[in-house]
């Protein structure tokens, strides 16, 4: 088993001023080790509107890399523009991976569309920095990665990596839409695909994680790294019904795999969990693990899954 | 080469169709057999939650004089797609194509969306009783929206040339508001795709492989091809973006173009021409047109006036 110290929540969007588009929400942490700042992408929320619903912007903060506490710097601008009328990502861009690609920093996003008979639907996109990251310029108005016969809809959640010079994309794809007292709740299970060139994908075609609390079980933020002769995926899940509050609601999860294909789910090592009180009492949610100098973090959602923020927690001894 | 036409052979409104559906008989696609020929088309029910058209296929079989119906389909070919699906408000059309013991239905499944009316993407459904009913391979499309086709991908035909599966589909560039109190329109564009198995596809990526004539701004919908003494020859229905529905002169019409090697097309829309007959039931519309091959003849089955609400008609090739 892990053993994780939690230190803190580290970013809370409510003390942000002057930036309307960030007036809430700072979820899916994903770090970016730049020279001497730690720059942590999320993605975040202005008022819902009118209807109460809500667009989805990404950005990140600036964390100092000798104390990750101290915030030297938020972007002034979201680092992606929503998409045009009727195009995959017109209402939202969340969340974002990045990953450095020679001189460029390359990010996979969640793009956000409504719809009529379900709330949304979600396809990935792609997009290239050529400024350390502060600027992103989409790679096309379409997605990257889009609907296919197993896959039906909600392409989410990307993290992007690159293993033995493969480019990896471990994502979430919707299984069904499950009626919950007349509203439509989606249901997403973890996969991968596989890329030489970052473009063009070949899908893997399953499930890499099984389900264990039900079948309708939902997976989410599959953040996976490689140590120790093994890699390791912490993610997320919850319950198809009634998961916004702490009944059924998100907790950690880990799975091992020597191949990256074939994974062996073991939730008791996880060594993280809600906590008795503070920020993430109810849920805890999107891990990402990274390391810095000599440590291992992870970045993590407390309650309202990111709506107040994200935290840290350290890995106490080794990974095994 | 020129069309000769037959007049309209079929009105929903004269039968009794599976789905409650009452109206709308839509871009007519055939099957052959040896004695006779089925004919696929979309028509419509009303979602009753809100009013609005859902589109199903349905079929009439007819001898091959195209005037004696042996029947229209009493159940249902293919389910709409489930919650949250791509083809969950309509299937509209499809294109069939016989492959080993199986027939192949390729289907243009809509969805409904908040800011804009609808997408859609293509599907695959399989039949093995020749055609009756259509089960698909799965929940999601074949081919849909990627990098550089945003929107809108749908209209596939698909026939096998040398042992490659072509597509010929549309794929949307783009949602445009024309005027302040109107609905945003789409405009859409002739695409093309190869595949080994009919299921994984490689497209040529937003390449518009048929030009445009009138303009940017210039839609163009169902893309069908036939093998014609060596050439290929494409149809397909273009129209204007924007006040197409009731504007004079701007609704669909039929368009054509020819190619030796299936990579370069040439536009021609003249040769050959099919003109609406005035007072007729193409007076103001010729679109979703389907050619095919029957007894050594070229056949065009196409629709008229306010998109094949009123049924389908035929044409047949002089050369």
């Amino acid at each position: 088993m892990f053993r994780w110290k939690k230190l803190g929540k580290v970013f809370a969007p409510q003390e942000v001023v002057g930036r309307p588009w960030l007036k809430e929400f700072a979820q899916a942490p994903a770090a970016l080790v730049l020279g001497d700042v730690v720059r942590m992408y999320f993605s975040c929320r202005p008022p819902a509107d009118a209807d109460g619903k809500y667009v989805s912007y990404s950005a990140y903060v600036d964390l100092d890399r000798s104390d990750l506490f101290k915030v030297r710097h938020v972007a002034e601008q979201p680092i992606l523009s929503l998409g045009d009328l009727g195009e995959f990502d017109e209402f939202g861009t969340y969340p974002v991976s990045v990953i450095r690609d020679g001189e460029d920093i390359r990010a996979y996003y969640a793009g956000w569309t409504r719809c009529e008979s379900v709330p949304f639907n979600v396809a990935i996109g792609c997009a290239i920095s050529q400024d350390d990251g502060k600027t992103f310029s989409k790679l096309g108005n379409g997605p990257v990665l889009s609907y296919t016969p197993d896959e039906p809809f909600v392409l989410s959640g990307p993290k992007i990596r690159k293993f033995n010079d493969v480019w990896h994309l471990f994502y979430i794809a919707g299984r069904k839409w499950k009626l919950v007292d007349g509203r439509a709740e989606p249901v997403y299970k973890i996969r991968m695909a596989t890329s030489v060139d970052g473009v063009n994908w070949n899908k893997h075609n399953e499930d890499l994680i099984p389900s264990r609390i039900e079948e309708d079980e939902a997976q989410a933020s599959p953040d996976v790294f490689y140590a120790n002769g093994k890699y390791h995926m912490f993610f997320c899940y919850r319950y198809s019904s009634h998961y916004r509050g702490k009944q059924n609601g998100y907790r950690i999860g880990y799975a091992s795999s020597t191949n990256l294909t074939d994974w062996t789910r073991d939730d008791s090592k996880a060594g993280i969990d809600v906590s008795e009180s503070g920020w993430d009492t109810e849920m805890i949610s999107y891990p990402h693990v990274f390391q810095l100098d000599g440590k291992t973090y992870m970045a993590y959602l407390g309650d309202q899954v990111g709506r107040y923020g994200f935290g840290l927690a350290v890995l106490e001894g080794e990974l095994e | 080469m020129k069309w000769q036409k037959l007049g309209k052979i079929f009105d929903p409104t004269e039968h009794s169709l599976p789905n409650n559906c009452m109206q709308f008989a839509q871009s007519p696609q055939v099957l052959l057999f040896d004695d006779f020929v089925r004919i696929y088309f979309s028509t419509r029910s009303l979602d009753q939650s809100n009013g609005k058209y859902l589109s199903h296929i349905a079929f009439v079989d007819m001898r091959k004089n195209f005037r004696d119906i042996i029947r229209v389909s009493d159940k249902t070919v293919i389910p709409l797609g489930e919650l949250g699906c791509f083809d969950e408000h309509g299937i509209f059309p499809m294109s069939v194509l016989r492959h080993g013991d199986a027939v192949y239905g390729y289907t243009c499944g809509w969805n409904r969306r908040a800011s804009v009316s609808v997408d859609t993407a293509i599907g695959l459904a399989v039949s093995r009783d020749d055609g009756l009913t259509f089960e698909r391979i799965g929940n999601g499309p074949v081919l849909a929206a990627s990098l550089h086709e945003p929107c809108l991908v749908g209209d596939g035909f698909v026939k096998v040339v040398d042992g490659i599966f072509h597509m010929w589909y549309i794929f949307g560039t783009g949602w445009k508001k024309y005027a302040p109190d109107v609905a945003p329109d789409r405009t859409y564009k002739i695409g093309h795709a190869t595949s080994s198995d009919g299921i994984k596809w490689i497209k040529e990526e937003s390449r518009q492989i048929i030009s445009d004539r009138l303009g940017v701004d210039e839609s163009q919908a169902l893309p069908t091809v036939v093998e014609i003494d060596g050439r290929y020859h494409m149809f397909f229905c273009y129209r204007e973006s924007f006040d197409f529905r009731k504007g004079k002169g701007r609704g669909y019409r039929i368009g054509h173009a020819w190619s030796e090697d299936l990579v370069n097309w040439t536009r021609d829309d003249e040769r050959p021409l099919l003109e609406g007959t005035q007072g007729e039931w193409d007076s103001e519309m010729q679109c979703y047109p389907h050619v095919f091959e029957c007894d050594e003849k070229v056949y065009l089955l196409y629709n008229g006036n306010e998109f094949g609400r009123h049924g389908f008609g035929l044409a047949v090739l002089e050369v």
